[in-house]
């Protein structure tokens, strides 16, 4: 195997005193904190807007753009006429490695359909967010694509999503830039 | 005067034990006389749930075990059960696993660095580092549709091609990082604080390194030439140029240096990669294992038959067993897995390079201060969800 | 005016002044702390803390914070020194502000001995932590308690010589005549006119940031080793309490080596500057007490800048740098000063 080792070499004395990496280390922090700065300063007087002093994102305010295929909040997509699509084949229940879909059929008033859904419940707070029931579905009723993010409750009741809640969800919009690096 | 030592527990509360490990060191002073790892604390039998679920479900399981590189997890897991099943996937797949692994490793690398020099005193290297990260989680976030628990791999292939975009910004990605790893360098890799607090700590030679069944890095520091990307090749690492790196003293310092070089050559092997990456199908052409596409099912019934066939029972790998190693960030991850012909796994064992690895926590401490007992548990690189599984 | 009315005046103007400081300097420190923490680790920082912009008001904020807490005390602790510890630390630091020449007006106190005042009444700061280390019947925190006094008393040894090398060179332990000997030229009147002195600065320099537990040296409160070091059970009002002295502590530091190394509360080249000239004595104690803070926020802020830059040292490397480079280095500059002295002076 091709290998390469760890070249051997002892401290030289200018390194033993400590001082030039020292030097070294504060003109990195250094020059990241007057540049940084300047930055900061620069926006305040509304200059230099494109570049960023810092990485951060101010969240509540600032929201980052959730890619297309993320896999974020569930819903449920609705036919034309506003019925769910869903068929309660009972694929996703059996998939899912959490167990947290549980849905119970009944007869569809519309004669074509054979099944539709009395209850879907998802129990987000077991939900491992791995999107084998979006795979699973053959009829594509169940999505991902609400670019929901933000999950929680004061109560574990509320984590408990049913289905007219799940079918009121939309997509998220706009509809996507490809992602913020874009 | 009678003296004894005075015991304490470190952890499971306690700022730099990454997680939820519980250490109880007899300390002399200073001085560590003995220290006993106590693990377990976020177990959650991923091994039984491996019983439980099809071979597919399993995926989702082993996203979970070191959380913070769940790809190599998942990867290591797709190998072996594809070894199982005898079948060889598509090149392009083969690639993509490469790319999206080494991807794993730098940011797995990258957050060792970050606690590993936080918890010796260089706060700074801890935010660099996390910018670096944040491109290659956005890029995960993109690809596979989340940020650390992937379930990305399918037995067979990947579940997601790699966009345009996505090359061009890893692309973008592997020309700058050498320079923020030279950041990190000047920072700490030189520093004389830093040599200080690493060189000559925990020194562990070739041979009891190998006796305490040590992998990755912490066998490499020791300067064992074992890597099993080289020793037996897998996806695409045989048909890159890249080296191995090795250190000689066995102690915190080498095993530094060797994941930081790891870094620089996995940028390498993602490069190469990107090069070459051929074009195909990112799924193995066999419709035992691969479900159908969405198209095929809302156009034929056979297909949609068959789909809920593979959804609900899965599909049956043959009967016997398997060990399948893999070099993930952390050492060897091996998964032994049993079957019995049905779709699921009879008994799923993982060798886990953390748990391993924490075997030779007393031998690499004692002796040592009790600082050195934080660099230990950085220098050994764990996770407990991977070492208590 | 009456005297007796004049020294009440005095007395109620210094202890005022000194109780301002308490808020002040940590407020101002700690937010001047996060801030360049930020920008260096591309951060943003507090931005958010009331209604001023910047977060200006993070500082009154942590206050309210830790006014508000549980004051807890462990079950088993030394009540009465668990209490005190924090009061110790404080008194050890905030008492040194009496004989630091803000301006012409200052010091408070007149002392002719305040070098010398400082260097042992700062000392109560090591007895405040080791107490608090003992005290809270922890492991942690005693083992802190234990780094701390064997950190804080070697370090004294450097401090001390470093200073009494400056100190012989100017011929004073006053702080007032000091800062008036350098008042020419560029305010570096000690350290450029002999090598003994100037190299007596970056090992006082080393050693006040280990006076002051900084990194790379806050061994005692290493939080990645020992949680929080001495501190480690303190909560809300307490705990600030040893924020607040360590804020100050580096004040203090910084305000010392001002007043030896860099011409105290002068500006360079004075006397040649005309404006400066025609003062008249409040607006020239104004200035001098501007020009004063901020040579000493400098100084602090290169603090906070080697604090985000270098790793922490381990407790032995720590005292091999004390005992086997500081020390020596200061005794040379010691002898150094005196036959310098002798030979040349």
């Amino acid at each position: 195997m091709e290998t390469v080792k760890k070249e051997k070499r002892s401290l030289g004395f200018l390194e033993q005193l400590y001082v030039g990496e020292v030097v070294k280390g504060l003109a990195i922090t250094g020059r990241h904190f007057f540049r940084n700065l300047f930055i900061h300063t620069a926006h305040l007087f509304g200059l230099m807007k494109s570049r960023k002093g810092a990485v951060t994102v101010q969240y509540p305010e600032e929201r980052r753009v959730i890619p297309a295929g993320y896999r974020a909040r569930h819903r449920l997509v609705r036919r034309e006429d506003g019925s769910p699509r869903c068929v309660a084949c009972m694929l996703c229940p059996t998939i899912c490695p959490a167990q947290c879909i549980h849905v119970r059929a009944g007869e569809s008033p519309d004669p074509a359909i054979e099944k539709y859904p009395v209850e879907f419940n998802i129990v987000l707070d077991r939900c491992v967010m791995c999107g084998l029931c979006v795979e699973a579905c053959p009829v594509d009723a169940i999505r991902m694509d609400t670019g929901i993010v933000e999950m929680s409750a004061y109560d574990r009741e509320e984590f408990v999503n049913r289905r007219d809640l799940l079918l009121g969800m939309n997509p998220q919009t706009p509809p996507l830039p490809k992602t913020r690096h874009g | 005067m009678e003296t004894r030592e005075l015991k304490i527990n470190m952890g499971p509360q306690h700022p730099s034990t990454h997680g939820v490990l519980r250490l109880v060191l007899d300390v002399d002073g200073e001085r560590v006389v003995k220290a006993e790892p106590k693990v377990g604390y976020l177990h959650r039998g991923i091994e039984k749930l491996g019983e439980n679920g099809s071979f597919q479900q399993v995926i989702t399981h082993i996203d979970r075990l070191d959380y913070i590189s769940a790809i190599t997890n998942e990867f290591a897991y797709c190998r072996t059960v594809e070894k199982l099943l005898g079948i060889t996937i598509p090149d392009r797949s083969e690639y993509i696993r490469t790319i999206v692994a080494e991807m794993q490793r730098i940011s797995s690398h990258l957050l060792w660095l970050a606690t590993h020099a936080l918890d010796i005193g260089a706060m700074t290297v801890f935010l660099y580092t996390f910018r670096e990260r944040e491109t290659i989680l956005d890029l995960f976030e993109e690809l596979t549709g989340a940020r650390l628990n992937n379930n990305y791999m399918r037995i067979g292939g990947v579940s997601r091609d790699l966009s345009s975009f996505f090359i061009e910004t890893l692309y973008k990605f592997c020309d700058e990082f050498p320079d923020r790893i030279k950041e990190y360098d000047i920072l700490i890799r030189e520093n004389r604080i830093w040599i200080g607090r690493t060189r000559g700590v925990a020194v562990i030679s070739a041979e009891e390194a190998i006796n305490y069944g040590l992998s990755g890095p912490s066998l490499r520091g020791s300067g064992v030439n074992w890597d099993i990307r080289k020793a037996e090749p897998y996806g695409a690492y045989d048909k890159v140029d890249w080296v191995v790196p090795l250190g000689d003293n066995g102690d915190v310092y080498d095993r530094y240096w060797i994941r930081v070089e790891e870094m620089h050559q996995s940028t390498n092997i993602i490069r190469q990669c990107l090069d070459k990456l051929p074009a195909g199908p990112i799924l193995v052409d066999d419709p035992k294992i691969v479900p159908p596409s969405k198209e095929k099912i809302n156009a034929e019934i056979e297909s949609l038959i068959h789909h809920f066939k593979l959804m609900t029972e899965g599909f049956k790998v043959p009967e016997g067993e398997v060990y399948c190693a893999t070099e993930v960030p952390k050492g060897e991850l091996g998964f032994y897995i049993v079957s019995d012909g049905s779709s699921r796994p009879y008994r799923m064992k993982i060798r886990a390079p953390s748990f391993v690895n924490l075997g030779a926590f007393n031998r690499l401490v004692s002796g040592g201060f009790i600082a050195d007992v934080i660099a230990v548990i950085g220098t050994i690189d764990i996770v407990l969800g991977e070492c208590d599984r | 005016m009456n005297p007796t009315f004049a020294a009440i005046i005095s007395v109620v103007f210094s202890v005022g002044f000194c109780t301002a400081l308490i808020p002040l300097i940590p407020g101002i420190g700690s937010y001047l702390e996060r801030k360049v923490a930020a920008d260096i680790q591309q951060r943003i920082g507090p931005n958010r803390a009331g209604f001023l912009p910047f977060g200006i008001l993070q500082a009154v904020a942590d206050g309210i914070k830790a006014i508000q807490k549980e004051d807890l005390i462990p079950e088993h602790a030394d009540r009465f020194l668990f209490k005190a510890a924090p009061y110790i630390c404080i008194i050890g630091v905030f008492s040194c502000f009496a004989v630091i020449p803000f301006s012409g007006l200052f010091p408070l106190a007149g002392l002719n001995i305040g070098v010398y005042y400082i260097l042992s009444i700062s000392s109560l700061m090591a007895v405040g932590i080791v107490l608090a280390g003992w005290a809270s019947n922890s492991k942690w925190t005693l083992l802190g308690g234990i780094r701390s006094a064997g950190q804080m008393i070697s370090y004294e040894v450097p401090v001390a010589m470093s200073i009494v090398t400056v100190a012989m060179f100017a011929g004073t332990l006053d702080m007032a005549a000091m800062t008036a000997a350098q008042r020419s030229g560029w305010n570096i009147g000690f350290w450029n006119s002999n090598i003994f002195v100037t190299l007596s600065f970056p090992v006082y320099w080393i050693a006040a940031l280990a006076e002051c537990n900084r990194t790379p040296f806050d061994i005692p409160e290493a939080e990645s080793e020992l949680v929080a070091g001495y501190f480690t059970e303190y909560s809300g009002l307490r705990f600030s309490f040893f924020a607040i002295a360590e804020y100050a502590e580096m004040f203090v530091v910084s305000a010392l080596a001002v007043v030896l190394y860099f011409g105290g509360f002068y500006l360079p080249f004075e006397g040649s500057i005309p404006w400066i000239r025609d003062l008249s004595g409040g607006w020239l104690a104004l200035v001098h007490f501007a020009v004063f803070l901020f040579k000493v926020w400098v100084l602090i802020y290169l603090m906070i800048w080697i604090r985000w830059t270098l790793p922490r040292y381990r407790i032995d490397q720590l005292m091999d740098l004390c005992w086997k480079a500081l020390i020596p280095i200061a005794f040379v500059n010691f002898i150094g000063t005196a036959c310098w002295m002798a030979l040349l002076g």
